[in-house]
């Protein structure tokens, strides 16, 4: 299929490969990966002695796995060329002018705010308006709701953060998990103590002193007893960065009938490899939900992991992936399930289009005691090019006599007689598409905060455009 | 490594020059003892494969050592009183009792193949089939009298990487193996039937099925494999290569009947060409461990390829399915139904890959694997995989891992049905579906006696409640 010229122009599919800041003479960890880079991390950020040694660890883990062999093509990941720390007040190296107009533009179209232009081209620091947010946080600290940076969640609830930090995924659970462990820097601490529940979404913008999002976020968030929360991160207007590689772990904690709900929508730039943990750990009667959309990036690899370890957990993975030319969405989803009567669901919708390719990975882990688990894995695949690309790769390994788990999958074009019947009513062949394709992740899009809902609908029409004939 | 040519004449692998000069020191074609020797070399060359690797991530084999066991090779030591001619063979005298009793009941088959730990003795193929053109005779035969065949058609296969261990020790250490040829526009009028069994613990029997059906033609061969429980291990590699050619219609029903203490290995490939029809049943009731390695390469535009199995575990039993469904030309039609049950400690595997190239356009490919899990220790995994690179394509997967369902058994028993009663029905529905399609009906009551009785001796509460 020939490349669309108006989605070229608009830059979607290739923003900023060569985009050329001024080097100015800021402080940078220099390239490449060492114990000095890491004891030189931990020293800026004053760092107890405990979590030197934990990074110092780490790096060995990292040093000591191979490179994963699975997935995307991991191949042209070049982990010497890469800076490992940069102060987040170093980061902001480039001004808006600098900013390519086709960037601009989509954000036009997407009808962003100005102010928050500038946060998602990565020339803000701050999200101007403060004052919303002032308002929040003071709610939220009556509330006794913990919303921080990391950093700064380290340094006043040591005690809180120490118990819990690193327990959902351990060290080792995977290369770059050890990797982000040794370099970890940005991201969010959040406690939501016992019974609160906070009515308006925690999103990470929103955050006093916002740092960008780190190359290597952290986030680790503890639901406490019957609270309920929603976290979001991202957006999912297109993310600028001259940064080429993002490694983060999230961990939640969602302790007994607590609610809690993450929402994370990628779209960097098509340069970056995104190479995310995230895991839940799902306690006795409570409920996790991952709302998991990756839109942008070159290479993804991300799965979302709920680990159902008290009776009657509940785990929710909604994932979406667009894969456009070049790009390779490795994403999905994961649940295990160690207590009785635990249940969940995964639906995946993966749109793959020019030459993109979208691959759902998942694991459905039902261990023998988990009796009466139930599972539900449903993924749609669609695809509107010859030259796109789509995989299913589900992992189902039951050892438990009365769960009782379905997988299905199915993948398809846009249906002739769909648009058969749209184009008899009046629309184009183009609105048509669009709508069928809307359609398609209706199911995921209505279940996102409003103004998100409308930032992706708005995404996909952009892409859709031109996408006939 | 030695060949331990003391010890009762029987070889082993452990010394491999030795080994090596044996083999292709066989009273066989040069075609052959040439196949024979690149396998050897490819078999020593390559490592045994490892959990490491995806497609053996939940079957070890890593410390089968194939070098313990006595390849079962007719003429091997020097015993030339049965080589590997195959006429002369009508006399049903050393056909084993089980065999004869499946024999008896019908005799609605156009040939019959028997071989016994690796030496053919029983082989008939009907007058008018063998007149019309008919091949069906051992490699080696057909190796002297229609070259052209083998070099048509044997080892032409593409074989996965992750077989080619096995494969090269199943080439190397072939038993006997047999060619139907069925030419251009003849149909069989009822099924080929061969069964392969085994007798001995310690040995490794090798065989091959090479079913090749020209334009138009039909046939329907059904490969049977039996052997009473062997108190020490042996292993069975069963090789199958099964073209279809333009509009032909190919029938390939496999059933695994072996006792307690076989391995068995199975490695299907099917090629189908433009128009054909091709069935592959694959029936797996025995064995401790049991392998199947099923691969359709539709490379024809408009081919059709039924793919269908179904198992039934008990004991620690270890069933592992690996499919691949190719569609390599547009309009072509694949649908797969593999279902599998389990008692007792056993364990199975289903991993299956639906493959379209870019040039699959107008595919239509479904997948859809089943598991009913009847006890507390069993374990089932599925992964049913796609891999798809054409846009105008249907494919669906579905897998499924349960129990018997509460309902249906409570409404089978508020009829005055026992539990036991109930659930051995359900049982038996479940199976249905695939049994329903398989293409010879005969088949289908052996089965359901086979399963009756397996379901009998289990100790689960279908069997004994």
């Amino acid at each position: 299929m020939p490349r669309n010229e108006t989605i070229a122009e608009l830059g979607l599919d290739e923003y900023g490969y060569d985009f050329v800041t001024e080097d100015k003479p800021v402080f940078k960890s220099r390239k490449g990966l060492d114990e000095d880079i890491v004891r030189q991390i931990s020293a800026h950020k004053e760092e107890p002695a405990w979590m030197l040694e934990f990074r110092l660890k780490a790096l060995k883990i990292f040093e000591s796995k191979p490179m994963p062999e699975w997935g995307g093509d991991l191949d042209q990941l070049d982990l010497d060329e890469i800076y490992f720390y940069i102060r987040p007040q170093d980061r902001m190296e480039h001004s808006w002018d600098d900013v390519p107009d086709e960037i601009k533009d989509t954000f036009e179209k997407l009808g962003i705010p100005e102010a928050e232009r500038k946060v998602l081209a990565g020339v803000g620091a701050q999200y101007e308006s403060e004052m919303v947010y002032h308002s929040l946080k003071e709610e939220w600290e009556q509330q006794g709701v913990i919303f921080e940076s990391i950093e700064d969640g380290l340094k006043k609830y040591p005690d809180l953060f120490r118990e819990y930090f690193s327990t959902v995924i351990p060290t080792a659970d995977n290369k770059f998990s050890a990797l982000n462990s040794a370099v970890w820097s940005g991201g969010s601490f959040v406690y939501i103590p016992k019974g609160v529940k906070v009515e308006i979404p925690l999103q990470a913008y929103f955050r006093v002193n916002a740092e960008q999002m780190g190359q290597f976020e952290r986030t680790l968030i503890i639901a406490d007893e019957g609270s309920e929360a929603h976290y979001i991160e991202g957006c999912t207007a297109p993310v600028y960065t001259t940064d080429s590689f993002h490694s983060g772990v999230i961990e939640i904690i969602v302790k007994p009938n607590a609610r809690f709900r993450y929402t994370t929508i990628q779209n960097w730039s098509n340069n970056m490899y995104n190479l995310v943990t995230q895991r839940a750990l799902v306690e006795e009667g409570a409920y996790m939900e991952w709302l998991d959309g990756n839109l942008g990036s070159k290479l993804t690899m991300k799965y979302p992991s709920c680990f159902l370890v008290g009776e009657g957990a509940h785990g929710q993975i909604l994932s979406i992936a667009y894969a456009s030319d070049g790009q390779h969405q490795d994403t999905g989803g994961k649940v295990v399930h160690v207590a009785p009567n635990t249940t969940s669901q995964i639906t995946s919708k993966s749109i793959s289009k020019g030459t993109g390719r979208a691959s759902y990975r998942g694991l459905l882990k039902v261990y023998e005691g988990a009796t009466a688990a139930k599972s539900n894995v449903e993924c749609d695949a669609l695809l509107l090019s010859e030259t796109s690309r789509t995989d299913t790769y589900p992992y189902i390994e039951i050892d438990e006599e009365t769960a009782s788990i379905g997988h299905e999958a199915t993948v398809s074009k846009v249906g002739d007689e769909q648009l058969f019947y749209l184009t008899s009513r009046g629309l184009s062949q183009e609105q048509a598409m669009t709508m069928v394709v809307r359609g398609f992740i209706e199911p995921i899009a209505r279940e996102l905060p409003l103004e998100y809902a409308i930032e992706l609908n708005r995404l996909v029409e952009l892409e859709m455009e031109g996408s006939v004939g | 490594m030695k060949i331990d040519a003391t010890a009762g004449g029987a070889m082993r692998l452990i010394d491999p020059e030795r080994a090596l000069a044996a083999i292709t020191g066989l009273n066989e074609p040069e075609t052959l003892r040439q196949a024979r020797r690149l396998a050897f070399e490819r078999f020593r060359e390559l490592p045994m494969p490892t959990r490491k690797s995806e497609e053996w991530r939940y079957t070890d084999i890593s410390s089968l050592r194939l070098e313990d066991y006595e390849p079962a090779i007719p003429g091997l030591n020097g015993d030339r009183s049965r080589g590997s001619e195959t006429t002369g063979l009508d006399e049903l005298e050393a056909v084993p009792e089980p065999v004869r009793e499946v024999l008896a009941r019908s005799r609605e088959r156009s040939g019959v193949w028997v071989q016994v730990d690796g030496v053919t003795v029983y082989h008939r193929l009907d007058d008018d089939l063998a007149e019309r053109g008919v091949v069906f005779a051992s490699i080696a035969t057909v190796a002297r009298e229609r070259p052209d065949l083998l070099e048509k058609y044997l080892y032409t296969s593409p074989i996965p990487e992750m077989e080619e261990k096995l494969w090269a020790a199943h080439v190397a250490l072939l038993s006997e193996g047999f060619v139907l040829h069925v030419p251009r526009g003849v149909r069989l009028p009822t099924p080929i039937h061969t069964f392969r069994c085994i007798t001995k613990p310690g040995i490794l029997v090798s065989t091959h099925s090479l079913v090749a059906v020209e334009e138009g033609g039909e046939a329907t061969c059904i490969d049977e494999f039996m052997s009473p429980d062997l108190p020490e291990p042996a292993i069975n590699l069963a090789g199958a290569e099964l073209f279809g050619g333009d509009g032909a219609t190919l029938n390939y029903i496999s059933i695994q009947r072996f006792g307690t203490g076989v391995k068995h290995f199975g490695l299907q490939h099917v090629t189908s060409q433009r128009d054909s029809r091709t069935v592959g049943v694959n029936i797996s009731l025995g064995g401790d461990v049991s392998r199947a390695d099923v691969t359709s390469h539709m490379d024809g535009s408009g081919s059709e390829s039924e793919m269908l199995a179904l198992w039934f575990g008990d004991r620690t039993q270890h069933f592992d399915h690996h499919t691949l469904q190719h569609h390599a030309a547009p309009s072509a039609h694949s649908n797969l139904l593999y279902k599998g049950a389990l008692t007792d400690s056993a364990q199975s595997i289903f991993r299956g890959l639906i493959r379209v190239e870019p040039d699959g356009q107008l595919t239509d490919a479904y997948q859809t694997n089943r598991n009913l899990i009847l006890s507390d220790k069993a374990s089932a995994r599925a992964l049913p995989n796609l891999e798809i690179e054409a846009d105008d394509v249907r494919c669906s997967h579905g897998a499924t891992v349960g129990q018997v369902d509460s309902s249906q058994l409570f409404y089978l028993m508020s009829r005055g049905l026992s539990r036991r009663q109930a659930e051995r029905l359900l049982v038996f529905g479940f199976f249905d579906e695939v049994l329903g399609r398989v293409p010879a009906e005969g088949v289908r009551d052996r089965i359901r006696e086979a399963i009756e009785a397996k379901i009998g001796q289990s100790g689960s509460s279908v069997g004994s409640a």
